[in-house]
């Protein structure tokens, strides 16, 4: 009875009170766990539109294909000549005029979203996204559709979460989730693509992201496979490890995609700012340039380096070509992605870096195999390895290099040569080329987004590193107030230590001292003058800035032995922690 | 006890901001279910779409790459197989034609990769084996040639296993043939023999093989067999005559002979063939009229025993006179002779059937040396020497 009143005030408040959008605050107070209940639930949704948007951008790009380039475009064709360049033309005007976004692969525009724009990803833009790229891959230009669909995946959650009106801090998180879903549908590989987001645009572990990326990243994977079933993109031929010696070979084709990635990265970086620097004309002619040079390289005899190409993976991971075709097409591919990327059209730079593996690889094993016919492994494995090779090398992403490898083979046999490979791939590549070729065209486009080769690589700075020798007194709780004056007095130190029975520490100030003999007789304890408060259990390997929110309260810390709380390793101030950081 | 505080703690208005944020997102999150489920089924109408035309694209190819493989168009062949393959990369037959006609275009290196990569996903499979030991074998490594083909008869095959396995055991012996190695062919010949149905075209087929290898006896046992079954095939004549009078079966080759130049397609075979046959008959017709028989009248036996003497002995005179010095053999021949009365008449012989028997010996050595060392012999001669290369066997049946 006494809610009806409320009731009907309630019902009267709606009918007069247009709706107005609630600020973070508001949304905090009356509906305080709703973001986060809603972060999960998103994450599918995100997931299910990512894959199927996927889905229809890889059937939008082979349908382009077969409707201009024909069902089996091969060398001689003139359209091979012509449909590239009129593509690049008209994706240029498209880009230029219509979706400014859309340029670049995706995983640079994608990072900047999440950094620079609050995670922000226009409708306008993957709209844009899923057109300019699906027309220039379909028609024969060499880029992949990899990073466009995981800059569409994370356009998708950024429109979601915009609609649902979530907080900036979780708008921002919503990219990354996007585009793991994005990629994961992509590949058919999940894992990859969530060590992927995980190692390139977030750059590191954080549980409150992890979920929602490992939950949207399945469903995308799910919907994917809906279609396009569960086999992996490329058909995997047997791939064992039979013989350790052979572990020489595979070390070889490291070397091998470790100079490729670099002249690969060399020639996008060299070229790309020099085409950039022509007047801005030139851009609408650019993609049209390359889409000619492209075709002209299928037109005399390679059409297999057109489009992303995953069709020829499959044939060289199936031995179907001898290795000096599958050199010369490693070669050319490189040359053709180069013009392509660089020229500024839309596309991603996943396939054709698989292709270039995956062609250098099974040269290497095509060619062994000739020389050395006792080596047991297929062409096909070294095709999967020089895949993993290139992915390492060129794109800087162990981690997922390996896994990737791993995931789409589903053969953990080989993981021996592809760590292996992989390993001796981005060791050279980071050791002929420091900067990796993301950050030189992020630097290109005159951002500034964090490294996180860098990031990963930042050496954290620990207690240990701060530590200074135990150089205050240390009293024991039940000693008296006049002991502790004469301690003190003798060290002649602003504070001191008092270690309590049960374990606990307290740094106390010479002031407090001097207070407390005021107000108490000098035979008390000092452990009875102590404020309830302890000091902060801190141990050496903590990170160096735990310890600084602790020092406006107490002027030095201890610093304890994890094995006996009750033994001290040695002390920081403020101005010990300051001081290493200032070293550094 | 914590959504009674939030309640409390609200105020009203609060609390219908709360209950339309509720509603909205209720609202959102239902759209955007409608969002997808709309999505699906467009996503759903362009994929199958796609599929279909993929399936429709590989079929298709697939039309133009084994016709372009028929009309022995190895490199539009393959142009056309990989396109196929494309648009349906499980197909493991689309796969192997691919190989061979890769193989068909000289590209035996590409073919060859091509064909292992595949055997290492498929060990066992017999069609992939086969095409690898064409290719070993048109490599000239017969060791890896055999072994494929061992490797191919041990394999799987698709459906007519049994078939398959007898065509790729006939291609083996087939090989073995070429390569000189008969007893092995041989060998796999009569395994195909055995395993195979009573069936005229196969008999005839093994029969053919077995005497590529040299193999008379049980090839003129399969013609016999094919033989059996009505109305006779030409080829199953011919074949038994070959056979019976390369075994100096002369008695049972003039039958076949005599059948097959009787026989309706006889006259449709070539003329230097049917002139083959024809002497073939004349010369059986002849060898049995010399050959004295131990079913003929005595008197009839030992006019033919005079008649070869004589002829054995004019062969070895000519012989003799065209050799100086005489060898050895001849001279030690003609001693033999000596040894035998100088003249001989029928009556002798009749009562004499060792003399008989010492005279056709000495008869058929003569011809065998003279052969040797004057060499073959034409006429009554050659005719007598095929008769002294197996004597027991001419009136065999």
């Amino acid at each position: 009875m006494s809610v009806q009143p409320l009731q009907e005030t309630e019902s009267h408040t709606t009918q007069k009170t247009p709706y107005r959008p609630l600020t973070q605050h508001e949304l905090e107070k009356i509906a305080p766990s709703r973001d986060e209940r809603l972060f999960l639930v998103l994450s599918i949704f995100i997931g299910v539109l990512s894959g199927l948007l996927v889905v229809s951008f890889r059937i939008a790009i082979e349908w382009i294909k077969i409707l201009t380039l024909g069902s089996a475009p091969h060398a001689g064709q003139f359209r091979l000549l012509f449909v590239p360049a009129l593509a690049g033309l008209f994706v240029a005007a498209l880009v230029l005029l219509v979706f400014p976004a859309a340029r670049g692969s995706g995983v640079n525009q994608t990072k900047a979203a999440l950094y620079i724009y609050n995670g922000y990803i226009s409708f306008k833009t993957v709209i844009g996204k899923f057109i300019t790229s699906a027309l220039a891959i379909g028609c024969g230009h060499s880029l992949g559709p990899e990073d466009p669909s995981l800059q569409i995946g994370a356009g998708v959650a950024s429109m979601v979460a915009r609609r649902l009106n979530m907080s900036k801090q979780r708008l921002r998180m919503f990219a990354p989730i996007g585009a793991a879903a994005g990629l994961a549908a992509a590949f058919n590989a999940p894992i990859s693509a969530i060590l992927f987001v995980i190692e390139e645009v977030i750059g590191q572990w954080t549980a409150a992201v992890l979920g929602s990326i490992v939950l949207s990243a399945i469903s995308s994977v799910v919907v994917a496979r809906w279609f396009w079933g569960s086999e992996p993109i490329f058909r995997i031929p047997a791939a064992t490890l039979r013989d350790p010696r052979e572990l020489i070979a595979y070390a070889i084709l490291g070397v091998v995609g470790g100079f490729a990635a670099l002249i690969f990265s060399k020639a996008l970086c060299v070229l790309r700012p020099r085409l950039r620097a022509l007047p801005r004309w030139t851009y609408y002619c650019q993609p049209g340039v390359a889409g000619l040079l492209v075709g002209l390289i299928g037109f005399v005899g390679f059409p297999q380096v057109m489009g992303p190409g995953y069709e020829v993976i499959d044939q060289a991971m199936h031995g179907q070509f001898a290795w000096k075709l599958l050199l010369a097409l490693a070669v050319l591919k490189i040359l053709a992605t180069t013009l392509s990327f660089t020229s500024g059209t839309p596309g991603g730079m996943f396939a054709p870096t698989l292709f270039i593996g995956a062609m250098l690889g099974a040269a290497v094993g095509s060619f062994e195999k000739l020389f050395f016919p006792h080596l047991t492994g297929t062409v096909g494995a070294y095709a999967l390895v020089g895949m993993g090779v290139l992915f390492a090398g060129f794109l800087r992403a162990p981690l997922t290099s390996v896994f990737m490898v791993l995931e789409v083979s589903g053969n953990y046999s080989i993981i021996l040569p592809v760590i292996l490979a992989n390993m001796i791939a981005y060791l050279m590549s980071r050791g002929l080329q420091p900067v990796p070729v993301f950050e030189v065209l992020t630097h290109q486009d005159g951002l500034e987004l964090p490294s996180m080769e860098e990031a990963r690589e930042e050496s954290e700075l620990h207690l240990e590193d701060a530590l200074r020798p135990i150089n205050v007194p240390v009293v024991k709780g039940h000693q008296k107030i006049a002991d502790a004056i004469q301690i003190v007095s003798a060290a002649q130190t602003s504070a001191f230590f008092v270690s309590l029975w049960d374990g606990s520490w307290y740094a106390m100030t010479a002031d407090e001292l001097t207070s407390a003999s005021a107000t108490l007789t000098t035979d008390t304890p000092i452990e009875k003058v102590l404020a309830p408060e302890r000091t902060p259990i801190l141990f050496p390997d903590m990170p160096l800035d735990s310890a600084l929110q602790y020092f406006p309260r107490w002027p030095v810390l201890p610093i304890l032995n994890r094995a006996n709380k009750g033994a001290l390793e040695g002390v920081v101030t403020q101005a010990d922690v300051l001081h290493r950081y200032q070293e550094q | 006890m914590a959504v009674l505080q939030l309640r409390s703690a609200l105020t009203p208005e609060e609390r219908q901001q709360r209950q339309k944020l509720i509603l909205r997102d209720t609202l959102a999150l239902l759209s955007l279910f409608a969002i997808a489920v709309l999505l699906f089924f467009i996503t759903l109408f362009l994929f199958h779409s796609f599929s279909v035309h993929r399936h429709e694209l590989a079929q298709r190819w697939l039309a133009r790459g084994e016709s372009a493989l028929h009309a022995n168009q190895p490199l539009a062949a393959i142009d056309a197989l990989r396109s196929a393959l494309a648009y349906a990369p499980d197909n493991e037959n689309l796969e192997i034609e691919l190989a061979e006609a890769l193989a068909a275009a000289g590209r035996t290196q590409e073919a060859i990769a091509y064909f292992k990569n595949l055997l290492e996903s498929r060990p066992g499979n017999g069609m992939i084996n086969l095409q690898l030991a064409r290719l070993a074998a048109k490599q000239g490594d017969e060791s890896a040639a055999i072994d494929y083909y061992q490797a191919a008869l041990d394999g799987t095959w698709q459906g007519d296993g049994y078939i398959r396995r007898r065509e790729v055991r006939l291609e083996l012996a087939h090989y073995l043939t070429d390569r000189n190695r008969l007893d092995q062919a041989r060998n796999q010949l009569l395994i195909a023999a055995g395993n195979a149905p009573d069936d005229v075209n196969i008999h005839l087929q093994v029969a053919g093989m077995l005497e590529s290898s040299q193999d008379l006896v049980n090839a003129l046992h399969l013609y016999q067999k094919a033989l059996q079954h009505r109305p006779a095939r030409l080829a199953a004549l011919e074949g038994a005559s070959r056979t019976t009078y390369a075994l100096h079966l002369y008695l049972q080759a003039r039958q076949y002979l005599e059948r097959t130049l009787n026989h309706p397609d006889f006259e449709k075979r070539p003329a230097d063939v049917q002139q083959q046959f024809r002497d073939m008959l004349s010369d059986a017709d002849r060898i049995l009229l010399l050959y004295p028989a131990p079913e003929l009248s005595v008197r009839a036996r030992a006019e033919r025993i005079l008649s070869n003497r004589r002829v054995a002995q004019e062969r070895l005179a000519t012989c003799m006179s065209s050799k100086s010095p005489i060898p050895a053999e001849l001279q030690s021949l003609a001693a033999k002779w000596q040894q035998l009365p100088a003249t001989l008449r029928l009556l002798q012989l009749e009562q004499n059937p060792e003399l008989e028997q010492q005279i056709m010996q000495l008869v058929y050595q003569t011809e065998q040396i003279a052969s040797r060392q004057c060499g073959a012999p034409s006429g009554t001669d050659a005719l007598l020497l095929k008769i002294a290369e197996a004597p027991e066997a001419v009136e065999q049946q």
